[in-house]
């Protein structure tokens, strides 16, 4: 952490010099830019998505066992064989462009606008993580007494009513977990953004893992281990800051009385 | 009268709605399993393809070893590596999770709380730690470098340590009475009452191991001792117009999960709620 090290000379102690290098180090500012804007989509998109999978996956009678596997198939993906799948889908020449232009007459250039690039590696994650946390969703819904609703529906509150009174402010503890291992996800991504676009366009998809990778191991990128140690504490502290902002603005006592 | 026929056909536009989400949802899965075993010239034209062929696959295992890319090989060094994990998670864990459970011992409740401590930090944190003790061991670039430090594991300890605790003392107690030694009542009471622990412990291990991607990257740098994971991206980086074997190669890497998913899939839901507790 204190050493300028390249693992053959003797690391050299080196104090806080790698800390202020940090500060000072435009391309971390910019991996920082690029999580937050991966954030920015992904987690709205799963958290909703979600919310609505674990209320569809309460409702559903017949066909119940089917559609929870299926959405959970897909959460134990191998990461870097669902990259491929993705990547090959959404490419130029896909399967998806080629019926957006038959259909539609238009592509969509997934891989080489940078804000589009991240959109798509966010929906990546989202169709992987979906079933998994809707399940979350699901467990919490069961544990809501049915009595609420009941009493609520005595009391003259419309459907719309009840999911806002009821519903959602008795999921707090689900959403929440759903949240942190959502922030947490995002600051460890690495397999999606090393194999689909390696960082580019513009290096706006260069998230954390891979700054570390290239500054710890890559031969022609490496500084040493321990300035990439240092970013990865760095990134473990704004993480862990981000957890604890969300338990403060969010995180509610529930009383299920 | 009205009203009840309206809300059947809202039921059961609902149950199709969500059933046609689902195909969606596996879609991409359809989308590699067909194009695996199409003519490569087909595989961005149709979904169906007008001939099924294992070309790809007999690529895949009779070719890549010319091209220094034995999949063959890699395919063993990753079942190698998953199963000595898995095996060797589920005993240490269940070893240690019985000790703490069940043994009042100097240092007993510390060891409990840095297990879970451990389990607070982000994986990626360790990322670096472990490539230099692997590094100053000298293993770098072999396969026990994938095995040693995943041996033993803090949540497998953790979700023992958690189950063990409902167990009965008597039943420890009546054992040690018949004369069983304490590895005895681990692998013929412990264990059995647990199987579903037993169960999600193995199958996430194995998954995590048989799915890891970087940390083979960094450590493995021969093509014949890499898992199938870091060997099918160096393939897609280098021969990425081989579409159709790289896609063989993905079905080869996610078959075993699926698989495993498939066959232990009541264990997993369990899984899953139990760690939401």
């Amino acid at each position: 952490m204190f050493v300028k090290w390249n693992y053959l000379t003797p690391p050299k102690f080196i104090g806080f010099d790698n800390f202020t290098r940090v500060i000072t180090d435009e391309t971390f500012w910019l991996v920082l830019g690029n999580t937050f804007n991966f954030m920015l989509y992904f987690i709205p998109i799963s958290l909703l998505g979600s919310i609505l999978l674990g209320m569809a996956f309460n409702r559903l009678k017949y066909f119940k066992t089917f559609v929870v596997l299926s959405f959970l198939i897909a959460n134990i993906s191998s990461g870097v064989s669902y990259s491929i799948v993705f990547q090959k889908l959404l490419s130029e020449s896909g399967p998806l462009n080629r019926f957006l232009y038959q259909v539609f007459g238009f592509t969509i250039p997934w891989f080489t606008r940078p804000q589009l690039a991240i959109l798509a590696i966010a929906l990546m994650v989202s169709w992987k993580f979906l079933g998994y946390y809707g399940l979350i969703f699901l467990a919490g819904l069961g544990a809501i007494p049915k009595s609420l609703y009941e009493a609520a529906k005595l009391d003259g509150a419309g459907k719309f009513k009840q999911f806002t009174k009821i519903t959602l402010p008795l999921l707090n503890p689900s959403m929440v977990m759903v949240l942190v291992m959502q922030i947490t996800m995002s600051f460890g991504i690495f397999t999606e953004p090393y194999m689909i676009t390696g960082g580019g366009p513009m290096k706006r998809t260069y998230m954390f893992m891979m700054y570390i990778y290239d500054n710890a191991f890559r031969k022609f990128t490496s500084t040493g281990p321990g300035y990439a140690a240092v970013i990865s504490i760095f990134a473990a502290a704004i993480s862990f800051g981000c957890i604890f902002l969300v338990r403060k603005l969010i995180e509610k006592e529930v009383n299920f009385v | 009268m009205m009203n009840k026929t309206r809300k059947k056909i809202g039921v059961a536009l609902f149950e199709i709605i969500m059933l046609i989400l689902a195909l969606v949802w596996l879609y991409p899965y359809i989308w590699l399993t067909l194009s695996s075993v199409k003519p490569q010239n087909e595989i961005y034209a149709n979904l169906w393809p007008s001939q099924f062929t294992l070309d790809n696959f007999k690529f895949i295992f009779d070719t890549t070893n010319q091209m220094e890319r034995d999949f063959f090989r890699s395919l063993m060094n990753s079942v190698i590596i998953s199963v000595t994990v898995t095996f060797s998670v589920v005993l240490t864990s269940s070893f240690v999770g019985y000790a703490i459970a069940k043994f009042k011992f100097l240092g007993g409740t510390i060891l409990k709380n840095f297990t879970i401590f451990q389990m607070l930090f982000p994986g990626f944190m360790f990322t670096i730690p472990t490539f230099v003790v692997i590094k100053s061991l000298g293993m770098l670039n072999t396969l026990a470098s994938l095995i040693v430090p995943s041996l033993f594991g803090a949540w497998g300890v953790f979700m023992f340590t958690q189950s063990f605790r409902n167990i009965p003392n008597d039943y420890i107690e009546a054992a040690r009475m018949e004369g069983a030694g304490e590895i005895r009542i681990i692998f013929s009471i412990m264990l059995p009452l647990t199987r579903s622990t037993a169960s999600i412990v193995g199958l996430f291990t194995f998954i995590g191991i048989w799915d890891n991607f970087l940390t083979p990257l960094i450590l493995i740098r021969d093509y014949d001792k890499m898992p199938l994971s870091v060997l099918l991206a160096s393939f897609n980086h280098e021969y990425a117009n081989q579409l159709g074997p790289v896609l063989a190669g993905s079905v080869i890497q996610t078959l075993p999960m699926v698989i495993l998913f498939l066959v232990f899939r009541k264990y997993f839901l369990q899984g899953i709620s139990i760690s939401f507790k």
